[in-house]
């Protein structure tokens, strides 16, 4: 499943290409931007623009102080009888320096501690963490106030303190991002090779931070100019120099309020919400775009995951049977909605499954096995959708099933093992108390003491022993943990069990264990087992009847015995030639040549036609349809038509 | 005897162990971990040797430690006569050249921010073994075309996400050619891979041990993918190697209990397929706290009452096949309880 998206998205964070959508996806991100740079334009071009020169030294008439807007003011004048808008102007420019400057410094700074903390960790980390931690602690604006005060206030020193004192956030999340690549396997391959910390530094380390460094400096720009602000507006502001705290501070020192002059007031602050905005918008914006941890879902929003409106002509004509299989699967058809293409992920899969019985379901990664099991347990992931056929469960098609109805019937009739499914037990509550909820959950009138010699029989049954229902997770092994989660699918006695690739993770000790643990109750309990895998030696070793998958499609169905003697499917054939087999160690093992069809590009005809060595011109136009095509197996060799000598 | 290219001799490596609160309370020392208790084996130029073992068996600090990557406890590595373990980083460094890495996830083992060529010569810049532009990209060309990736032309500007799986691994022993190694240690090279393309990769790691000379060592949990292509398996149990020979002898016949029973439950294709898997009970122990005398005993299904007190040495089987176990001494003592096992 996971494969399949990918294989359509080709999902990797780090593609500029990616980065700069994901970034125009945000409409705020670009409006910032706009904004931002405005301002710069404007701080820029300000003695191009600005009707006056704000630093000019002219005489004060008492009349000029305070004038409302005019033509020849439009903003009107301050208690200095200058011109507000060009004070304004003018003052873009300090607020704009003050932010980029004092910014640069804070991301120096938090680039270095982060970098150093993250790739030395031990005690220099520690250290340099628990240095952080002070920082952020402090109040930064009352140890402004004081350096400044000590200092002196001069644009040099405001710009100094406030980067000195803006690092933090930097410095702990260049840490982490350092953190988390240089466990990454690429840098332990580099150190392998025989790179030194430099080279991995500024190869490795260093791309993969620096996006983020930027996204987080403008962030740290719009702190800095509110800084500034704040500082000027206290007084403590560099009194040479014209910026908005400073507009502010001297139109309230000087009686702007009493004097009822909103003009030398709203412009400053109106600059500073534009400009603290802007830069607020924009970070944000590229922190989604480039953080991969806070990257979101990149596929529609959830939809109904059911809409059979499309018209996908049946292949199987509907047919009575004596004895009714438990799951019956008719022209299953999944599609999914990726960058506003619907593409067909699953296409009509049909198969049946008996009580007792265990159907395995192969295929390579990304032929849709595990993506057919999650349409039948309606469990698609946003984007997916049933677009057609049914699902017959016992003879209730469980694709018409509403919400509630499906609940109660996951679980109770229809339960799910799924791959490293051992890591989705809850840390914090014991085996014991997790099965005990999914019994009482499903059956409201279990007593307590009920559900406990319930759950207790079900460990004892799956070999873990009932002593061990008061543990936590972490004291089991992986194993075990997936014998508990094998525990868990057992607790409401359903009729069908289906298990993705359930002992994929596991060592092969382990794996005949479990192997074993699940014959045994398909056995005991005459429950219908999926066993979705890539692994054909665990298929012929439990399995009685094989469904094999490529690209979406069922290439063939057969008994187990008939499929491993005489496999039909040139696929299957190969397949089955690529698997080691320690029965015969003396036979050539051969891979197969290319890899499975994306879903965007799914040939017309055969979907393995391009890997398949007996391919004619038939095959490359015209789909062989299982079984229209005749036999068990959907390939036109099989067509008496084409039976050549 | 040939000249060896690796010769390890009673390798081991503890980790400190880790204390719980008790312990720290009760002042009861770590108990130290032996991930690795004395393993020695021998590999000559083009031989392929298999490390089984599941996971908790030490088979990958054992490639830690002949990679360099870490100083071992105990024992040495020598590499063409030079002790791996005792190199200065100067000579570690030269080591690196001669002993290359395939890791086992090729997904997450390649940078996603370098192209194919810029990985391909990293390894050659790392060690500034390129004297010209020219030479560099001779060398690259040469990598790419040994792991089977051709035309060049057509990966050498590629980004790892638009390589298939086969591809990328084929990238990382690119990489690791591109040093022209003596030796190649390959860390469960084909698990995270696709089944159709396994066979490929290990064809492929095979054909570069017969057509240049290189020694390869597969670290494995997976004894049916080494079947057809290791020289020799060692199976490690425990931190210990309890088998030892080569492919055929160990596959056809094994000694030791371990072997045998790991090799009953390998999953065969063929439903037709009769055998009598032994399905050991219970999981490997804790390497903190490793069995008395023999450290099968506890599991093993024909264990005897020497079993417990004796550490049995590797006794020789048959040519070049050694096992750990007792039994091989006085096979009569498994008459008794070898019944149980049916």
């Amino acid at each position: 499943m996971t494969a399949v998206l990918e294989a359509t998205t080709s999902t990797t964070v780090e593609a500029p290409r990616r980065a700069w959508r994901s970034f125009l996806r945000h409409r705020m991100g670009v409006i910032g931007a706009a904004m931002l740079g405005i301002a710069l334009l404007v701080a820029a071009f300000a003695p191009l623009i600005a009707p006056y020169d704000p630093y000019a030294s002219v005489r004060v008439n008492i009349g000029d102080i305070y004038q409302a807007p005019s033509a020849a003011h439009v903003l009107g004048t301050d208690d200095g009888g200058k011109d507000v808008l060009s004070s304004l102007l003018y003052g873009a420019r300090v607020s704009l320096v003050v932010g980029f400057s004092a910014a640069a410094i804070a991301l120096v700074i938090g680039g270095l501690v982060g970098i150093v903390a993250g790739y030395r960790g031990g005690w220099v980390g520690s250290l340099l963490m628990r240095i952080t931690d002070f920082f952020l602690v402090i109040p930064d604006l009352a140890l402004q106030i004081v350096l400044v005060a000590i200092i002196g206030p001069s644009l040099g020193t405001i710009i100094f303190v406030i980067g000195a004192l803006g690092w933090t956030t930097t410095a702990r999340l260049v840490r982490s991002q350092t953190l988390s690549v240089r466990e990454r396997k690429f840098v332990m391959r580099a150190r392998a090779i025989g790179a030194g910390d430099a080279h991995i530094l500024r190869r490795h380390i260093l791309p993969a931070v620096l996006p983020l460094m930027l996204a987080n400096m403008v962030l740290v720009i719009s702190l800095a100019i509110l800084s500034e602000s704040t500082l000027a507006f206290l007084g403590l502001g560099d009194p040479t120099v014209i910026s908005w705290g400073q507009m502010l501070n001297f139109a309230f020192d000087r009686g702007a309020v009493s004097a009822g002059a909103w003009w030398a007031l709203l412009p400053p602050g109106f600059a500073i919400v534009w400009v603290v905005l802007a830069t607020t918008l924009l970070g944000t914006a590229l922190e989604d775009a480039l953080n991969p941890r806070l990257k979101r879902h990149h596929l529609e929003a959830p939809g109904s995951d059911v809409a059979r409106d499309r018209t996908v002509p049946a292949l199987v004509p509907p047919l009575a049977e004596a004895e009714a299989p438990i799951l019956r699967v008719r022209d299953l058809s999944i599609e999914f909605d990726v960058g506003g293409r619907s593409l067909r992920a699953v296409d009509r899969v049909s198969f049946d499954l008996r009580r007792g019985e265990t159907l395995g379901l192969v295929g390579e990664s990304g032929c849709g096995k595990t993506t057919t099991v999650l349409g039948i347990l309606r469990l698609l992931p946003p984007g997916g959708r049933v677009v057609g056929g049914s699902v017959l469960f016992d003879g209730e098609d469980l694709l018409s099933l509403d919400g509630r109805a499906l609940r109660s019937f996951r679980w109770t009739r229809l339960s799910l093992v799924f791959q490293g499914a051992m890591n989705a037990l809850n840390p914090v509550r014991t085996i014991g108390d997790q099965i005990q909820e999914a019994i009482r959950l499903h059956a409201p009138g279990t007593s307590k003491a009920d559900a406990a010699r319930r759950a207790g029989e079900l460990l004892e049954r799956v070999g873990i022993g009932r002593r061990r229902a008061n543990e936590y997770p972490h004291t089991y092994s992986g194993g075990m943990r997936q014998r508990a989660m094998i525990a868990l699918a057992l607790a409401c006695d359903p009729d069908v069990i289906v298990a993705d690739e359930p002992t994929t993770a596991l060592d092969v000790m382990i794996q005949a264990q479990i192997l074993e643990l699940l014959g045994g109750i398909a056995h005991d309990f005459g429950m219908g087992i999926i066993l979705v895998t890539h692994d054909l030696g665990v298929v012929a070793q439990v399995c009685d009847r094989v469904v094999v998958m490529y690209g979406g499609v069922v290439a063939e169905e057969n008994d187990a015995a008939t499929l491993f003697a005489s496999p039909q499917h040139p696929y299957t054939q190969q397949l089955l030639q690529s698997f080691p087999d320690l029965a015969h160690p003396d036979r050539p093992l051969r891979g197969i040549p290319g890899s499975p069809p994306r879903l965007d590009a799914m040939p017309s005809g055969c979907r393995f036609a391009p890997r398949c060595p007996h391919v004619f011109d038939r095959c490359v136009n015209e789909p062989p349809l299982y079984p229209a095509a005749g036999g068990r197996a959907s390939c036109f060799l099989l067509d008496p038509a084409e039976r050549r000598p | 005897m040939t000249e060896q290219l690796l010769r390890v001799e009673g390798l081991a490596k503890t980790f400190p162990g880790r204390r719980s609160l008790a312990d720290v309370l009760a002042r009861r020392p770590a108990q130290p971990v032996r991930a690795v208790d004395g393993v020695s084996f021998e590999l000559g130029p083009g031989e392929v040797l298999a490390l089984v073992g599941e996971s908790g068996s030490g088979k990958t600090t054992v490639g830690n430690l002949l990679m360099g990557l870490m100083a071992p406890s105990g024992g040495r590595v020598m590499l063409d006569g030079a002790e791996v373990g005792r190199l200065s980083a100067r000579d570690l460094r030269l080591l690196r050249r001669r002993v290359q890495m395939v890791f086992q996830d090729p997904y997450e083992s390649l940078n996603p921010r370098m192209t194919v060529r810029e990985i391909v010569a990293e390894p050659l810049r790392v060690h500034r073994i390129s004297a010209s532009y020219a030479e560099l990209r001779t060398r690259v060309a040469d990598a790419l075309t040994s792991a089977g990736l051709t035309p060049v032309d057509a990966y050498l500007g590629r980004y790892p996400f638009e390589l298939s799986g086969g591809q990328r691994q084929r990238i990382v022993i690119a990489a690791a050619l591109a040093l022209q190694p003596s030796l190649l240690i390959a860390d469960e090279p084909v698990s995270m891979l696709d089944v159709s393309i396994r066979a490929e990769i290990l064809n492929l790691l095979s054909a570069l041990a017969r057509e240049q000379g290189i020694g390869v060592v597969m670290i494995t949990h997976d004894l049916s993918t080494v079947a057809a292509y290791a020289d020799r398996i060692a199976v490690m149990y425990l931190g210990r190697i309890v088998e030892y020979g080569p492919t055929r002898a160990v596959l056809a016949e094994p000694r030791h209990p371990y072997a045998q029973a790991l090799l009953s439950v390998v999953p065969v294709p063929d439903p037709s397929f009769r055998r009598r898997p032994v399905i050991l009970r219970g999981e490997m122990p804790d390497p903190s706290n490793i069995p008395s005398g023999c450290r099968f005993h506890p599991r093993c299904p024909l264990a005897f009452d020497r079993c417990p007190t004796v550490d049995p040495p590797l006794f020789e089987v048959g040519p070049g096949h050694a096992a750990a176990c007792l039994l091989v001494e006085e096979p009569e003592a498994a008459a008794e309880p070898a019944r149980r096992l049916g």
